[in-house]
């Protein structure tokens, strides 16, 4: 659609207009938009291009480009999507140069399909594919009976926590949430400035909990987009950590702050809630702590009905501008589902990905090198935590936007201002507007 | 428009002349004197057009005009006519709405801080107190050189905990302050917009000062005025043509907040990505992907921009006709 898209480059600059040139910078572009593949040097190969933040990523792109003849990768390593990569990759698609296969998070998936930056892939994805792929993973890039996009991994919330001071104190792994506010009450009394945990004030972790405890934010059941980001079981979550946050048994820090990474860096917390991936960003971003971290279940509310969600995760998109969405989609398909792709990934050390092709995961638990968690089988905790991952979770058209309103009302309630359970009517009300200008059909039921 | 203007004067005094040549003569000159105006305003107009009315056009057009797909959203897109839906949109969100009334509370703070500020600085370097004058007013507009985005990221390293000297020295005498948390954003960001235009509008305001007659400043001394009074009473009166103008600029730049809030978010979450009007219409199109929702924000923060304008304009008009009638 060239129209649209040099109309989308003129506003680029017209939405600046009140400010004062701080956006010139974004360039407009031809509308011819000449795509971004090109045939390389050699007659018969397909270059196409990849963007990715993910760790291990150029490992699997060497991997791929030794074994395969006509089909050659070219990647480029990207800042992760909130530090700009979503950002980058709008704007290329807006200017119709944007690669031909693009990593997005779960959340972002949506999002992209509408907007129209992500192709339907449905008549290129193969039967063969999508058999082998986690229900629940193809779920959420799947809307209307159409895919958008490819699970690479899926990633359920586990409880990461420091063995050596557990044995310490002499404290049992929590396995319900009320043994965990117990856990943390301890902490609180016998460890000194240490905490049980950090409350992060964004999105990943508390929607994980969420969807754990049985919420869904979003719904599209019943043909409109259905929004509910303070449903019962999300109330039931902010109230439990609003009591944890209160007592004064938990930290409250900003993602991926300095803060944060002191906490873990300096043994301040004795746990963290994260997605299975985040086992191998720990062991690159802190190899000193070696042998320390143990991984065990996420906390239940009913141990008898276990229930997760997930953080974190990504999908392999093809673009609308990508010429060759064949050989896009040929690579796809080797990077999640051969074992060659999972072991070069791993075998990168920085990499813990819980694949969505279950059948890689003993591949997966052969290639990880388990010295890091005392020799813990993390892989095979993560299969029987992968089934307890809640089916019918959706993810909402504008998650970028609605995570960041989320983000920063929790960081008001942390500087006094405001509830967990307020940010996240702030959330749905900042939320709103955005879906009906988009002329979309929206909903707010509540349960 | 001067040159139109004393036309009919040059005019009106030879009509009797019925010298048809003189006329062909004079019409000849308004219409070179025309041209010469036309050519010499041109490029205003070519650039008024270029960069404000064609822009503006575009923009009110596209607040009418979305990218719709029916029911979810994932269906072909297509251009429809939606009518005012994106101003309900805008008119409806509360981000949208706590960002306005930031900037009103910023506004509040800033303006007589900067005009009150400016101005004592001008009558104090005008009253002849200061000793190296130049110096002084080299010193004071100096700040202003510095471009805005340079100005937040020297004030976010002074307000950061951690790498500030400025926290740490207050830290070491037991005194702890958050520059950027709740509620002392807005003033951090009052205190960089200050450091960066106070010398400038000073400037502007010595200037109009240099143009007070000196025979009302003697008469008023000869009447007994100290230097204080003389400022107060005399001077600034006199220049409030310029205080208007100082704080009409001062408003719309304020409106239009964006740079500092932009940077600061670096180091505080309090700040959030919707804090001002201008933020939110940058999120709505580069974080959202939503152009209506952003072009008619931006048509919303115009209105009010020109209402606030001519509101202050009209008030100011009336103060000084009232003044003028009871004199």
């Amino acid at each position: 659609m060239p129209g649209r898209q040099s109309r989308r480059s003129v506003l680029a600059a017209i939405t600046a207009l009140p400010l004062t040139g701080a956006l010139s910078a974004c360039s407009g572009n031809d509308s011819a938009s000449s795509g971004s593949s090109s045939k390389s040097g050699t007659k018969g190969t397909t270059t196409i291009t990849f963007w990715s933040a993910l760790r291990g990523s150029q490992e699997v792109v060497d991997a791929f480009n030794k074994t395969h003849d006509t089909i050659q990768v070219a990647f480029e390593q990207i800042p992760s999507g909130t530090s700009g990569g979503y950002l980058k990759l709008s704007n290329a698609a807006r200017a119709g140069n944007a690669p031909d296969v693009a990593t997005i998070e779960y959340p972002q998936v949506p999002g992209y399909a509408i907007d129209g930056v992500a192709r339907d892939i449905t008549d290129v994805i193969s039967d063969k594919l999508k058999a082998k792929l986690l229900p629940q993973a193809l779920g959420l890039t799947t809307f209307e009976g159409r895919t958008y996009s490819v699970p690479l991994d899926v990633e359920p919330m586990v409880l990461h926590y420091r063995k050596d001071l557990f044995d310490k104190y002499g404290f049992e792994v929590p396995t319900t949430w009320d043994e965990y506010t117990d856990l943390a009450r301890a902490v609180r009394r016998t460890g000194g400035k240490r905490r049980v945990t950090f409350f992060s004030t964004d999105m990943g972790q508390f929607s994980g909990w969420c969807w754990g405890a049985g919420a869904h934010w979003f719904d599209t059941s019943k043909g409109a987009w259905n929004v509910s980001l303070a449903d019962a079981p999300t109330r039931r979550v902010s109230q439990y950590w609003q009591r944890l946050i209160d007592e004064d048994l938990v930290y409250v820090s900003p993602p991926n702050s300095r803060e944060a990474d002191a906490q873990v860096g300096n043994g301040l917390v004795l746990t963290r809630h994260s997605g299975a991936w985040d086992a191998g960003a720990q062991m690159n971003a802190r190899p000193q702590q070696k042998g320390l971290w143990r991984i065990a279940p996420q906390p239940q509310w009913d141990p008898a009905k276990p229930a997760l969600g997930t953080q974190g995760g990504s999908t392999f998109a093809i673009t609308k501008d990508s010429k060759h969405p064949e050989a896009a989609m040929e690579f796809i398909e080797w990077q999640v589902s051969s074992p060659d792709a999972i072991k070069a990934r791993l075998s990168s050390g920085a990499s813990s990905q819980y694949p969505a092709v279950t059948e890689l995961i003993k591949e997966g638990r052969a290639a990880f090198d388990r010295s890091y968690y005392g020799g813990q089988d993390i892989y095979t905790l993560f299969e029987t935590e992968a089934q307890k991952i809640s089916d019918g979770w959706v993810w909402g058209p504008r998650m970028t936007a609605t995570g960041q309103v989320m983000s920063d009302a929790f960081a008001r309630a942390a500087a006094g201002s405001g509830t967990i359970e307020s940010s996240m009517r702030a959330a749905q009300d900042g939320t709103m507007p955005d879906l009906k200008a988009l002329g979309l059909k929206t909903t707010q039921h509540s349960t | 428009m001067t040159a139109t203007t004393q036309v009919p004067a040059t005019a009106a005094a030879p009509a009797r002349e019925t010298d048809s040549s003189r006329h062909k003569a004079q019409r000849a000159a308004r219409r070179r004197r025309g041209g010469a105006a036309g050519v010499l305003m041109a490029p205003f107009f070519v650039l008024l057009t270029l960069v404000f009315l064609i822009p503006v056009c575009t923009a009110v057009w596209l607040s009418f005009f979305s990218d719709d797909q029916p029911g979810l959203g994932f269906g072909p897109e297509r251009t429809v006519f939606v009518g005012l839906r994106s101003y309900a949109a805008v008119l409806t969100d509360p981000s949208f709405l706590s960002g306005l009334s930031t900037v009103a509370l910023y506004c509040l703070i800033y303006i007589p801080v900067m005009t009150v500020g400016s101005l004592a600085l001008a009558l104090l370097l005008d009253s002849g107190l200061v000793r190296l004058r130049s110096w002084a007013q080299l010193g004071l507009f100096l700040p202003h050189a510095v471009p805005g985005i340079i100005a937040a990221l020297i004030w976010l390293y002074l307000y950061t905990p951690g790498i500030s000297p400025i926290i740490d020295v207050l830290g070491k005498a037991d005194i702890t302050v958050n520059f950027l948390g709740l509620h002392t954003a807005i003033p951090s960001i009052v205190n960089i917009a200050v450091w960066s235009n106070l010398g400038y509008n000073m400037v502007v305001f010595y200037a109009a000062l240099q143009a007070v007659p000196r025979e009302v400043l003697e008469a008023s001394v000869v009447d007994g005025a100290g230097p204080v009074r003389t400022a107060l009473q005399v001077k600034a009166p006199l220049v409030r043509s310029s205080i208007v103008m100082v704080a009409m600029f001062t408003l719309i730049w304020a409106l239009q907040l964006f740079t500092e809030p932009m940077l600061l978010r670096a180091g505080s979450q309090v700040v959030d990505a919707r804090f001002s009007p201008s933020m939110y219409i940058y999120d709505a199109a580069f974080s959202r992907n939503n152009y209506s929702l952003a072009a008619a924000a931006s048509v919303i923060l115009l209105i009010i921009t020109i209402a606030v304008s001519y509101g202050v304009t009209r008030w100011t008009n009336r103060v000084n006709s009232a003044e003028e009638s009871t004199r």
